[in-house]
């Protein structure tokens, strides 16, 4: 049975990767984890500078799902390489580096610092992280600004670079594809949705930032409608993401045009969840008679 | 404090559910390497079920652990929906538990010092845990729990300390039972006359944010040394990874801080040196 897939220049042993922001930089989950079962890990969005992060409450809970208004609180690139990629190295398991920024000058110079560091496979580029003021889903939310950040990433690094979508926008397809023309080698999608809620009896947001990133099985519906649009218009590998909290979550992913998924807030429903969908994906696959799990990948029929 | 990884994820049965005092419970939950492995202040991760509503695991301390027979209880205040379904469980129902999480107070070496716990409301949990462990380590005689709460009827764990055979103090906002006023007023006597004594005092406290506020600004005012908090918070993962259950934190211990981080109450506490945090 073949498991093994390939996101660019990246081979990974399974489809499940870890979706950034839920997983550290994989060191931190490491004894509840075998590290070397993962696809690939992806790590928490990483900017040039030290990020403080939003004042909380930065999360709350919501039907099927969370919101989360982190900021993006990160040590920044140098410390990333000193102190963390050291330990990733130990493991068989390709390591993806979120990046995140204020000015597509920032983005650049972290892939240039990641590309010279030994044991980073490829950079996912966050354009859409809905909780900062400046940067980030504001590059993801035109063509333009996605075409600037990606083509500047792509110049600056010869690692496999992925674009991170984001669904808050009218057209999912038309930021694809402006992030394919400006030289990405693949994508992922989704990023969280925008949203908000409010504790009725103090009257009150219940996020200091007011608005936050919706996550968890409440958002799968959409994070699938979108990867099944994106599919049918590039060419590029798609690494699907929304919801997944077991291993028929994923297959629904790669049926509808994935060719890897990520686990996000499943992991803080079990910690040990990226495991049990590669267990799983490989189970459905023994039950179904398939070989190699690149046949599920757009596999959906009407 | 410590933080040593030996946190498991595992179901566990139900063997105990009793409503100690009006809407506080207390469950005791089977699992031998968590009732080995917990240290005071440490909490445990709960997922009280097995659907999408309520997502996210439930933040409760450890409350007491019987290692012999691998048990150990929480205590807690109904408040919402993940305490409301987890007191409606059963006895023989299994929950699946991370833990043991975050960091312990450290309960100090010196056999000749002073141990002051302070706890308002439920923050009696752990501190019910960490009077067990420091009258082991240092003898009972050497602890002394102030216990707080708004009326005589929410008083928790009395009998428990006394049957500890520390000393217990009590205080309440009502004056219904023992000294009548804050168990901050309290703390403030009773370290005046062991200061006066010249006897060092650890002060060790959990229970609601304006009372562990109180707790370190009188720790401050009376230079004891060790004052350790346990925080409450929300959290998404608890396993430091989400970044979302943050207070702010100082590197250094002067009492205006400008260059303060947010630390994760998840794994960088929940038990932190009072003179760590900024308090707002």
């Amino acid at each position: 049975m073949n498991l093994s897939v390939e996101i660019g220049k990246i081979r990974m042993k399974n489809p499940v990767m870890t979706a950034s922001g839920t997983f550290g930089s994989g060191q931190e989950l490491s004894d509840l984890v075998d590290l070397n079962k993962l696809g690939a890990i992806v790590v928490k969005g990483t900017a040039l500078k030290p990020w403080k992060g939003n004042p909380y409450p930065r999360t709350a809970e919501t039907p099927a799902g969370m919101l989360n208004a982190i900021g993006l609180q990160n040590d920044g690139v140098d410390d990333f390489i000193e102190k963390k990629l050291p330990f990733s190295r130990n493991f068989d398991t390709p390591v993806i580096v979120n990046v995140v920024g204020q000015n597509v000058e920032d983005y650049a110079e972290v892939a240039r610092r990641l590309d010279a560091a030994e044991g980073v496979s490829g950079i996912e580029i966050n354009i859409s992280c809905p909780n900062v003021k400046e940067g980030c889903m504001a590059f993801g939310t035109t063509t333009r600004g996605t075409a600037e950040v990606v083509s500047a990433v792509r110049a600056a690094t010869s690692l496999t670079v992925i674009t991170k979508l984001s669904p808050n926008v009218t057209d999912v397809v038309e930021m694809a594809k402006a992030a394919v023309d400006a030289g990405t080698d693949a994508l992922s999608l989704i990023n969280t949705l925008l949203g908000t809620a409010i504790d009725p009896w103090k009257r009150k947001f219940k996020l200091a930032n007011i608005t936050g990133g919706l996550s968890g099985p409440a958002v799968k519906p959409v994070a699938l409608r979108m990867v099944w649009q994106v599919a049918q218009a590039v060419d590029v590998p798609i690494i699907g993401m929304g919801g997944i909290v077991n291993a028929l979550d994923a297959v629904e992913f790669l049926l509808a045009g994935a060719d890897a998924v990520a686990v996000g807030t499943g992991t803080f429903v079990n910690p040990a969840a990226t495991v049990a969908v590669v267990d799983g994906i490989a189970s459905y696959m023994e039950k179904m008679g398939i070989d190699d799990v690149r046949e599920l990948t757009g596999g959906v029929g009407s | 404090m410590s933080n040593d990884k030996n946190r498991i994820v595992a179901d566990c049965e139900i063997i105990g559910q009793i409503e100690v005092a009006p809407h506080i419970f207390r469950s005791v939950l089977v699992e031998p390497t968590i009732a080995k492995a917990a240290k005071p202040g440490q909490f445990v991760n709960v997922r009280v079920c097995d659907c999408y509503d309520p997502l996210l695991r439930r933040p409760f301390s450890v409350h007491a652990v019987d290692p012999e027979k691998g048990t150990f209880s929480l205590l807690y205040d109904v408040v919402g929906r993940g305490t409301k379904i987890l007191r409606d469980m059963h006895v023989g129902d299994k929950v699946s538990v991370v833990g043991p999480l975050g960091s312990s107070f450290d309960l100090g070496d010196d056999p000749n010092v002073h141990h002051m716990l302070v706890a308002g409301g439920c923050g009696t949990a752990p501190i019910h845990f960490l009077s067990d462990a420091l009258c082991h380590k240092h003898g009972c005689d050497r602890v002394t729990v102030l216990v707080g709460a708004k009326t005589g009827t929410a008083l928790l764990c009395q009998a428990e300390f006394v049957a500890h055979g520390v000393n217990v103090e009590v205080a309440t906002d009502d004056g219904s039972f023992g000294f009548n006023g804050l168990v901050t007023e309290l703390l403030d006597n009773c370290l005046k006359s062991t200061l006066s004594l010249g006897i060092n005092t650890r002060v060790y406290s959990c229970g609601p944010m304006p009372m562990m506020r109180e707790v370190a600004r009188v720790c401050r005012e009376r230079n004891v040394d060790s004052c350790q908090v346990s925080l409450e918070s929300a959290m998404a993962c608890g396993l430091g990874v989400c970044m979302g259950c943050v207070t702010k934190a100082c590197d250094h211990h002067e009492e205006s801080c400008e260059d303060w981080r947010y630390s994760r109450v998840c794994t960088d506490g929940p038990v932190f040196d009072a003179k760590e945090l900024v308090w707002e």
